[in-house]
């Protein structure tokens, strides 16, 4: 410790005044600076990184690269697919096939853009067939649209894209048997993973929702069935390998087509269905005339 | 032990000189015109901002250039088209107790600029190369195709509604879409890699749809 030489500390942590312009006697003196390249771990990665900066991919495809949240490049990460990427996750959501690779993928690589774009969508396709389907009900001279089935569907879409895997995950993380986390760390789902292929798996309502206007009663139920079955089918063979940890993996597994033939069903009932009760509804009002009318009728008949 | 010698000299006069001019040459040779703002009359600055709104316009209706729309990007045009639009569209709630289905002003307005703000984020998250207000601007410039059909559905709206009348307004109004989806791809179309266009034009159709199902919904 001895040999250390003293540092004036207190001296290099004062504020000095340099002058805004550079004269020239200070500029003339050449500054020698120490760059120890081992003091920077570093250094060589962040070489390599700058020279392929041009590339902005290459950043991207680093699955396990952190960046900061509130960055471009943190949402960027989450949308890094090709067409071709989004048409075979599509295609994968409505055909249930034994074929792992796309699977493996999407949890390897979840993306957002499918699943924000198919919700909007469905979103606005249940808003115009669901015009259209009340138009081809309506009974009365005059019909207006109605614009605000926009935000009911909106409501249910996203309250379901949202919280169904977020429970999901909350009761993966409470059921899940405590050997398995030590042998397969890696197949604890996370949330992205399970928005992702709850997104891809609404993709199905699209066409659905567009052919639920053709009012013919058993066609709007079969529809319901084999788009829930088809797509929910296609939602327990990718959640398989997460369900396969719980205690609980087939509660879970009928709740989870549960509540997706529930989502089905609610759409259909209550944005296409001509609601067969109507016709007691408008026989009310007469009724409860006949029964006021009668005793009128009978008082005045008795005069 | 490597020693990195960092000559922080410069060069030998370093005083800024300068003369405090409008430096008039350097606006000439970009092509622009040469004008000073300070002493014209206020008409001709209110002039030649609207004669540069109206000449995006007609970039839109006839989509050829690519760059001139996006190179000096202004809102005024979306702005007008949107209050417009918003305008023509909203509930008419003369009736006080039953509202009519229809929008509210502050819907279609929120649907115009969120809209195309969310279409324009996620070309930016796709990697597009664009700045944001120059893709919000075309797509608020390329609304002018369906507020055109819009005004052509009103003025068939005054006749005695038959079936071929709303097929008209059907086709007019698709003909807006159809007009100002390839008007905004042929403006924002090259900002994208060749592997998702497809990605960012999608969303771009689906903005001008929804407006589109807003005017031939519009029923008054």
């Amino acid at each position: 410790m001895a040999e250390l030489e003293e540092v004036p500390t207190d001296e290099l942590l004062l504020f000095h005044d340099f002058p805004t312009t550079h004269n020239t006697t200070a500029s003339a003196i050449p500054q020698y600076i120490n760059t120890d390249t081992a003091n920077i771990p570093n250094y060589d990665e962040f070489a390599e990184g700058k020279g392929n900066s041009n590339d902005s991919n290459d950043s991207i495809d680093q699955p396990n690269a952190t960046k900061s949240f509130w960055t471009m490049e943190y949402f960027q990460q989450f949308f890094n697919v090709d067409t071709r990427d989004v048409h075979m996750r599509i295609i994968g959501s409505i055909l249930p096939t034994n074929n792992s690779t796309l699977r493996t993928e999407m949890r390897e690589r979840p993306d957002l853009y499918g699943p924000f774009w198919i919700c909007i969508t469905l979103i606005f396709a249940i808003a115009v067939s669901g015009n259209i389907a009340d138009y081809l009900q309506y009974t009365k001279a005059e019909w207006k649209y109605d614009f605000h089935i926009v935000t009911y569907a909106a409501t249910a879409i996203f309250m379901y894209i949202t919280l169904i895997p977020l429970c999901l995950w909350a009761t993966m993380k409470w059921s899940i048997k405590s050997i398995n986390i030590d042998d397969f760390p890696e197949q604890m789902p996370n949330v992205l993973e399970l928005i992702c292929i709850y997104g891809y798996s609404l993709f199905i309502y699209i066409p659905a929702s567009v052919l639920w206007t053709i009012q013919v009663n058993w066609l709007q139920w079969l529809l319901v069935m084999v788009s829930a079955i088809l797509s929910g089918s296609v939602l327990l063979l990718s959640l398989s390998n997460i369900l396969k940890l719980s205690k609980h993996k087939i509660v879970l597994s009928l709740l989870i087509v549960g509540f997706h033939l529930l989502l089905a069903a609610g759409f259909m009932l209550y944005f296409f269905h001509a609601p067969s009760s109507s016709s007691s509804t408008t026989l009310v009002p007469i009724t409860m005339d006949k029964i006021i009318n009668i005793p009128k009728n009978v008082s005045e008949s008795h005069k | 032990m490597n020693e990195a010698r960092l000559e922080m000299m410069d060069d030998s006069s370093s005083y800024v000189e300068g003369e405090m001019t409008v430096p008039s040459s350097k606006t000439s040779h970009l092509g622009k015109p040469e004008f000073n703002t300070l002493d014209e009359p206020i008409k001709e600055t209110i002039m030649r901002d609207v004669k540069a709104v109206g000449i995006k316009f007609a970039y839109v209706l006839f989509p050829k250039e690519k760059k001139t729309l996006l190179k000096e990007w202004d809102l005024w045009g979306p702005l007008v088209l949107c209050t417009f639009m918003a305008m023509m569209l909203q509930d008419s709630s003369d009736t006080v107790n039953e509202n009519d289905g229809g929008p509210q002003f502050a819907e279609v307005f929120v649907i115009v600029w969120i809209g195309s703000m969310i279409v324009t984020l996620n070309s930016k998250l796709l990697g597009g190369n664009i700045s944001f207000f120059q893709s919000v601007c075309a797509l608020g410039y390329c609304l002018l195709p369906t507020t055109i059909s819009l005004i052509i559905c009103r003025i068939i709206l005054l006749a005695t509604q038959t079936y071929f009348l709303f097929f008209l307004r059907l086709f007019v109004s698709m003909a807006g879409f159809v007009w100002a989806t390839y008007a905004s791809t042929i403006f924002l179309g090259d900002s994208q890699k060749e592997g998702r266009k497809v990605l960012a034009v999608y969303p771009i159709g689906l903005f001008y749809f929804i407006i589109s199902w807003l005017v031939i919904s519009h029923t008054n």
